[in-house]
């Protein structure tokens, strides 16, 4: 029998005791995956986003419209191959006001150039570039509402008043994350169209497509050193950086989260050190057994670490397993029909869940390093003297 | 037949086993910590957006708006709010309200270069003083009418570049406001806005004949509802009416609603968590004592009173941390925390704000998992044999 199947047995021992830590362990890996997926989930945008696009805004205020002439302008910067244009309508479903969702006026040709990640069949696609009240809905956005294609649905305007009606033409789903899946896009012309003449001919935001990547940078500097002198002047980000930046105005939750699960790991360890402390002080007996056989310290204080990881492992794997019904399944379902606009994405990224595992067996050496030290230096003869 | 073991016995083997108490009393008071700081922060924004709205003032929207940000009318509507009944008069006899135009502005955050905050701008009329008396100057001036001065809700000092008393900045290209005065508006969420002229915000931002509200001062909260009846009588026009302190609170609720959920959840993760780290403590506080207890009850007291006895041991040690947690969590009182609200797309900075029921919340949680995690190590005590335990 060596050192390592020793250790494994001693887990055994008090089997109640075994049972609860595990538990506590998988509770609080769990709590860290859920709480770390939160994280991912709400920055995957800013990750995911596509590299060789520029978005152009107001530069005071997003509130306030650009020109859409600005369009003809941009095009001509060399290495931009698309331009399209938006503005926020912000409807909302006449019955359920509060669930929040992205509903865009676009120019339908250039925003399929532009967002080449969208997937939707070519039937659908034609329809919806052909109905001037065509509506394409994103796939858990159409499951949220139980709208399917073909419907005319009625959504109320918050910022252009009144009744706007679509037919749900086109149900999306995208190939890559750097669109969410819970959006609406309409025609422009059509807002355009039915809006009075002081509000016409204007775009929320420019989004540019340009050739390589990495000039994304710089066509952003471009762009906004063109509309310098005009009365409207712009600010260009590429697409990582404003996603980053709109995250940034939630960095307070973020940081409350981030240092949340770092508070979770200290309990774990708690209630691990806690476990094998108490181990440690009713074998006290048993140690000076084996120092008197000729084990040595470093084989007692091995013998604890083990252990120690054995049981942080085990928990670690039992709150993996609880994670992904519970995450996937429950919440992630539930986070992504619902609340699809702000957790686009939401399961176990695999880094996340490597991690979590890694770090329960870490902090269970960890949490074991004082009392693994204080069973190596046991005395012999007086933990052998030493009842109980 | 002995009922009660006296509580010393309980609090002597607590302190007895140090390390193990303070390790899981440490793991409750981190919960109550956690619990008992979620809830002061919804507190804090509950109070921040409560109290920027009176109830004897009310605010018109064009109907269908969700916020300030997304509503505008033409200003010819104006006069025919004023003119309804109910409306305050001053002592010259003219309506206490005015139209005011919102918008939010992109300002760099301060110390965090290229780093993007919005702040609402708010353009007041001249008599927004009297129609907000809790709002008051405490350091320059005021601004003069009809210019393009603008003075800082208190909470947006320092915390923008190029933001502050004395300074000036563009609210448009070529057109630079200058900061004369901070404001203080008791703790609302005007206080992390920036107040202009009404022309001046209009003018900058091409909205000239558009408001995106109006807000009166009422004679009294009872005449809201015939005020109401009045502005949205005329369907044409399209108005809509709330009590001020009813918009604030419908536009912080899902803020507040999604600290409060997050908090929740993390909480009860972490109550099993130090529930299950209570439970062994308790149960090794039991099992080291089996010859101990089986004394007692040889000594004739009851298997009720070592429950009992054992539970007393248990909700000690729980309420101690949740009381050291509870403790801490008030330190969080002194921490401000801005985010944005997400009905107005606004930064607006938040404290944690304590009180009393939310303390109790959070003290019960900690004597609750105090009951919960001890409840089974007691009942094995409780059913130790006298005569086993004392032979071990």
């Amino acid at each position: 029998m060596n050192l390592a199947s020793l250790a494994a047995r001693n887990v055994l021992r008090n089997k109640l005791r075994t049972v609860l830590t595990v538990l506590g362990v998988a509770v609080a890996i769990l709590a860290f995956v859920l709480l770390r997926t939160v994280i991912w989930s709400w920055t995957v945008s800013a990750e995911y986003a596509a590299k060789d696009r520029v978005a152009t805004r107001h530069k005071i205020t997003f509130i306030s419209p650009l020109p859409v002439r600005y369009k003809t302008q941009i095009e001509q910067i060399p290495g931009v191959t698309h331009v399209t244009w938006a503005s926020w309508f912000g409807a909302k479903h006449p019955t359920r006001e509060s669930d929040f969702f992205q509903s865009i006026a676009v120019d339908p040709p250039s925003f399929m150039a532009v967002y080449d990640e969208i997937i939707l069949p070519a039937a659908q696609r034609e329809k919806w570039l052909s109905n001037r009240q065509g509506a394409l809905v994103g796939e858990s956005l159409a499951k949220q509402f139980g709208w399917k294609v073909g419907d005319r649905v009625t959504l109320a305007g918050t910022i252009y008043p009144g009744d706007w009606q679509f037919d749900v033409d086109a149900i999306y789903t995208v190939k890559r994350s750097s669109l969410d899946k819970a959006s609406l896009m309409f025609h422009w012309d059509y807002l355009n169209d039915s809006i009075d003449a002081r509000r016409k001919d204007e775009a929320g935001w420019f989004i540019s497509r340009v050739k390589n990547a990495g000039d994304a940078a710089n066509t952003a500097k471009r762009i906004d050193t063109l509309f310098d002198d005009q009365d409207a002047q712009t600010l260009s980000m590429d697409e990582h950086a404003m996603n980053a930046s709109f995250l940034g105005m939630f960095s307070a939750v973020l940081t409350a989260i981030d240092l949340v699960s770092i508070v979770i790991l200290v309990i774990m360890m708690l209630i691990l050190g806690n476990t094998i402390a108490m181990g440690v002080r009713e074998r006290t007996n048993e140690y000076g057994m084996l120092r008197a056989l000729g084990f040595l310290p470093k084989h007692i204080a091995s013998f604890v670490l083990l252990e120690a990881m054995v049981v942080g492992l085990c928990g670690g794997g039992v709150g993996l397993l609880l994670a992904y019904p519970v995450v996937e399944q429950g919440l992630g379902r539930f986070l992504e029909e619902n609340m699809g606009a702000m957790f686009p994405y939401f399961h176990v990224d695999a880094p996340i869940a490597g991690l979590a595992l890694v770090l329960s067996v870490a902090l269970g050496l960890v949490a074991a390093i004082v009392p693994a030290y204080q069973a190596s230096k046991l005395n012999v003869v007086d933990s052998l003297r030493r009842v109980g | 037949m002995l009922l009660m073991i006296p509580l010393s016995y309980n609090l002597r083997s607590l302190v007895a086993r140090k390390g193990t108490t303070l390790a899981s009393a440490f793991g409750i008071a981190l919960v109550v910590f956690v619990l008992s700081s979620s809830l002061m922060l919804s507190g804090g924004i509950k109070k921040t957006m409560g109290s920027s709205g009176r109830s004897e003032n009310a605010i018109v929207l064009r109907k269908g708006a969700d916020s300030e940000l997304s509503s505008t009318f033409e200003t010819r509507l104006i006069n025919l709010i004023l003119a309804a009944p109910g409306v305050k008069k001053d002592e010259t006899g003219a309506p206490l309200g005015g139209g005011e135009a919102v918008i939010v502005i992109a300002v760099e955050k301060a110390g965090t270069p290229g780093k993007i905050a919005n702040v609402q701008v708010r353009g007041v009329s001249d008599n927004v003083l009297k129609m907000r008396p809790e709002v008051k100057l405490i350091e320059g001036r005021l601004p003069q009418a009809g210019t393009d001065e603008v003075m800082l809700g208190k909470s947006v000092r320092g915390r923008y570049t190029g933001v502050d008393l004395n300074l000036s900045f563009e609210l448009k290209k070529n057109r630079k406001v200058q900061v004369v005065g901070i404001f203080d508006a008791g703790g609302s969420s005007f206080e992390s806005e920036i107040w202009a002229g009404v022309d001046t915000v209009k003018s900058s931002f091409g909205r000239e004949g558009l408001v995106s509200s109006v807000t009166v001062q009422l004679e009294s909260g009872s005449k809201y509802d015939a005020f109401k009846a009045t502005v949205e009588s005329d369907k044409q026009l399209g108005l809509q009416s709330f009590r001020e302190s009813e918009y604030y609170s419908k536009i912080s609720s899902g803020t507040a609603t999604f600290v409060s959920a997050i908090g929740i959840v993390i909480t009860v993760f972490f109550s099993i968590g130090a529930m299950i780290g209570a439970a062994i403590t308790m149960y090794a506080a039991v099992a080291q004592r089996r010859r101990e207890i089986g004394t007692l009850q040889a000594l004739g007291f009851t298997r009720r009173a070592v429950l009992g006895s054992m539970l007393v041991e248990s909700i000690v040690l729980a309420t101690v941390g949740g009381l050291v947690g509870a403790v801490a969590s008030l330190f969080m009182g002194f921490v401000k925390i801005s985010m944005m609200n997400f009905a107005t797309w606004q930064e607006v900075s938040f404290s944690f704000t304590p009180d009393p029921a939310q303390i109790l919340i959070s003290l019960a949680l900690g004597g609750v998992m105090g009951v919960l995690g001890g409840f089974f190590p007691a009942l094995s005590a409780s059913r130790t044999n006298p005569v086993i335990a004392m032979r071990a």
